[in-house]
């Protein structure tokens, strides 16, 4: 459903992304993991169309995001890493627009409003203009306003960032329930939790180059150390994460 | 890593004591962000920052430059007349300082809504361990640099012609410098006290609403007030005719209570004009700032909280979700695709909920009226032939004018378009919307009020005119193409030049791009202008001689208006083609 071809990108000297290929298949939750820096985020701007490649292809759902860009995003729903919105608009009109630019009728629109505000808690608020939701407010709108034309692909950056924890519990139900439709989830995150209770597949990326990609048990069998870790530990492993505590014992010395 | 492990590492301290210091020391340490990030600007200035740190500064020079001239000119007439002079030089000073202090008293009340109750960083200032004392005069400093510093460019310049002209001593100059300090924190403190109390009144953001839309109405009264006065007429030897009601009105005292009278009291007498207390009225002044500050800290230190807690609460959307507007707004987006519709309803409701956007139109009204009275009182009687020629000039000299403005208004609201959707673009940008479609969303809300507005101005003032028929249907058909052409060019130099981080409209259109689309916008109407000064100057002199018109020069005229709509579509079109591409281009 998910498909990257050699996706590079370059800002200047800077390699962000460096030839990253990568394949999900329907209705899985795929989890996207890196410190900061690691090129996360700047490959979901070039899934998305936000950002544009130096090299390499995006197809969502068979489509060719740079040849076909219309029909490549009607499959997808994106929740960016911030929430940014239309602050002057209210919440049920921003998910009327939302709506209307992915062609939905007025009749499904209305039933599908109701439904996700009331989901995600907002429905008391709905009349309310954006500018005066908070944060987390506004991150449940942003994901209302993604699932609102029942999309086959769900791409979201650090998801729970801002949520209480009812809210990413719910977060975690839905991408279960997606999955189970065969809707594909790609999710990049810090929480490392998150990633090893929801995510079917996780990859690993470290300076623009995927290090590691796979369930979590065959990321645990790359390496015999790791054979009963915890996905922090594997992360750390390989991220050089762990260096850090060497690093204050050496200050001390 | 254990908490013990943490303590003993010298450079990760787990507790420490908190470090006690005066009120002072903490205010300039609040201070500091603000004066570091003026630095490190400053430091950091690019080549095109340069230019335009170079560009404004000249500008203020300028304009310092022109305020002195004009106080100069003015004193050294004031001078030459014997006795009144004096009265005239007085009632000037007066005159500054009471506008300085209307002016600074309201510009610090919309000041301190910002710096104390709306600022972005004041989540954490409140949350942090800062008296209430220091807290208040770190902010009450900024609101008095943000809310002061243009008026001291104004002021500098007059009080040097004033001393210059009297050719006063050093004292009058020390006094000058002296003055403005109280003269500054009075309007300031007076301006804090009022927002405080205002805030705990109504909620912040609806205050900041109000006050927009207050000064906004009362810069369009002003305007319109001093046009309808029409001041052109005192320069007619009929005005003086009550010379010596104005005299009397001239020579009565000024009200004794108000500050800038004061002030006024101290410089004045320092001219050597006449004698006078300035140490007293010092005194006076310096004491009531000194008042007013401490009944500012004393309003602020209680009614802070509860104002602060208030500007949280946010509002309803109003007029735009009545049931009629969205009617209307259904009805006139009916002939576009759905999408289109969409953008262009969301264009509309953001528009009209942004005071600072819908406010301008008060302006705007207040521009058209004054624009088409200018036609209206045009001294046009005279011979018929005398009549015919000016009023075919003016006509075409108003197709230019009219586009000019309209181009100013789209640099305003038209220019900025994408940017404004600052970091919401990403909504639009990943749906499945073709960027085609957005751009024609975008050039129809932003044609349509501007055609209007073009049209009135051009239509109303040549029907007052009375122009011949050709000038008539020329200046409205060339104004529609112009109109057409400059939105399409807005657009294109807005995705050219896209600011999604900008807080406002004004701010986007005030960068580099909105100069850059100025200058654009500035040869294209001049090509136009000229292109089409032949074929009028031609049917002109026909219709004035009385002669028809040869096969020549039709042919000549149909070549230059055919040139004219040549111009203007090729225009279009690359700004079209170019602002796509552009938009194409934008990355987040």
């Amino acid at each position: 459903m998910i498909e990257l071809r050699n996706l590079t990108k370059r800002y200047g000297q800077t390699l962000a992304v460096d030839n990253l290929s990568l394949d999900i298949p329907s209705g899985e939750i795929f989890g996207f993991l890196g410190p900061n820096g690691a090129g996360k985020t700047t490959t979901i701007r070039m899934m998305m169309g936000l950002l544009q490649p130096t090299a390499g292809i995006v197809r969502l759902g068979g489509h060719d995001l740079h040849r076909q860009p219309l029909a490549a995003k009607q499959l997808c729903g994106f929740v960016p890493d911030r929430p940014h919105v239309y602050e002057k608009l209210t919440g049920a009109e921003f998910l009327d627009f939302a709506a209307g630019l992915y062609h939905l009728s007025a009749e499904l629109r209305d039933g599908r409003r109701d439904h996700l505000l009331a989901l995600f808690d907002l429905t008391g608020w709905c009349d309310e203009l954006i500018e005066s939701y908070s944060h987390g407010m506004k991150q449940r709108l942003v994901m209302a306003a993604a699932l609102i034309h029942a999309p086959r692909i769900l791409i979201v950056d650090e998801p729970m960032v801002g949520l209480d924890p009812r809210g990413t519990r719910l977060l975690k139900q839905i991408f279960r329930t997606l999955a189970s439709e065969g809707v594909t989830v790609f999710m990049s995150t810090h929480s490392l939790e998150t990633a090893e209770e929801t995510c079917d597949r996780i990859g690993i990326i470290n300076q623009g180059r995927m290090i590691a990609l796979g369930t979590l048990d065959e990321l645990r069998r790359q390496d015999d150390r790791h054979l009963d870790s915890k996905l922090e530990t594997i992360f750390l492993s390989l991220t050089g994460g762990l260096d850090a505590h060497d690093m204050v014992g050496g200050s001390r010395a | 890593m254990a908490n013990a492990e943490l303590a003993q590492t010298p450079w990760l301290p787990v507790s420490a004591e908190p470090q006690r210091r005066g009120p002072w020391h903490d205010a300039r340490l609040l201070l500091s962000p603000r004066a570091q990030s003026i630095r490190n600007r400053f430091h950091r200035l690019t080549r095109g920052g340069r230019v335009r740190l170079a560009l404004l500064a000249a500008l203020a020079l300028t304009v310092g430059g022109a305020v002195f001239v004009f106080f100069y000119r003015a004193l050294s007439y004031f001078a030459a007349v014997p006795e009144f002079g004096t009265v005239l030089t007085y009632k000037l000073l007066s005159m500054v300082f009471i506008t300085f202090f209307s002016i600074l008293l309201f510009s610090n009340i919309v000041t301190a809504l910002s710096t104390f109750f709306l600022s972005r960083d004041l989540d954490r200032l409140v949350a942090a361990p800062v008296s209430a004392r220091c807290f208040f005069y770190a902010r009450f400093t900024e609101t008095v640099i943000d809310s002061s510093w243009m008026m001291l460019l104004f002021a500098a310049p007059a009080f040097l012609a004033y001393g210059v002209v009297h050719s006063t001593g050093p004292g009058f100059y020390v006094m000058a410098i002296l003055t403005l300090p109280p003269f500054l924190v009075i309007p300031a403190a007076l301006g804090v006290t009022i927002t405080t109390v205002l805030v705990n009144v109504f909620p912040a953001r609806r205050t900041k609403d109000i006050l927009v839309l207050l000064s906004v109405f009362a810069v369009a009264l002003l305007y319109l007030l001093f046009r309808l006065l029409r001041p052109e007429r005192l320069v007619n030897p009929e005005g003086f005719a009550d010379f010596s009601s104005f005299l009397s009105a001239m020579q009565t005292p000024e009200w004794m209570f108000l500050p800038s009278t004061w002030a006024t009291e101290v410089l004045f007498p320092l001219l050597g004009l006449r004698n006078g207390q300035p140490a007293y009225f010092y005194l006076l002044l310096a004491t009531t700032a000194a008042v007013a500050l401490m009944a500012g800290e004393t309003v602020l230190g209680r009614l802070y909280l509860p104002g602060w807690s208030k500007a949280q609460e946010g509002r309803q959307a109003r007029l735009t979700q009545r049931p009629l507007a969205a009617l209307l707004l259904a009805a006139l987006t009916a002939p576009f695709p759905p999408q289109m519709r969409l953008i262009m309803i969301k264009e509309v409701k953001t528009f009209f909920r942004d005071t600072s956007q819908w406010s301008q139109l008060i302006l705007l009204l207040a521009l058209v009226v004054v624009y088409v009275y200018n036609f209206s009182v045009l001294p046009l009687r005279g011979s018929p032939l005398v009549t015919f020629y000016f009023k075919n000039v003016i006509a075409f000299v108003n197709l230019a004018l009219a586009a000019f403005v309209t181009a100013a208004v789209a640099v305003r609201f038209v220019y900025p378009s994408f940017s404004i959707e600052g970091r919401a673009f990403w909504v639009l940008k990943t749906a499945p919307v073709s960027l085609r479609r957005l751009w024609w969303a975008k050039f129809w809300v932003g044609v349509v009020p501007l055609l209007v507005l073009g049209e009135t101005l051009v239509l109303a003032t040549n029907t007052y005119l009375q122009v011949m028929p050709f000038m008539f249907w020329l200046a409205g058909g060339t104004l529609l193409a112009m109109v057409l052409t400059i939105v399409a060019l807005g657009l294109a130099i807005g995705a050219a030049y896209p600011n999604f981080d900008a807080d406002n409209a004004a701010q986007i259109a005030a960068g580099s791009g909105g100069l850059v689309y100025m200058i654009l916008c500035l040869a294209f109407i001049g090509t136009v202008v000229v292109l089409e000064a032949w074929p009028v100057y031609v049917l002109f002199t026909s219709r004035l001689g009385g002669l028809p018109l040869s096969a020549g020069a039709w042919s000549g005229i149909i070549t230059s208006l055919t040139a004219v709509a040549a111009l203007n579509l090729a225009v279009f079109l690359g700004s079209v083609r170019y602002g796509l591409r552009r938009l194409e281009a934008i990355e987040m």
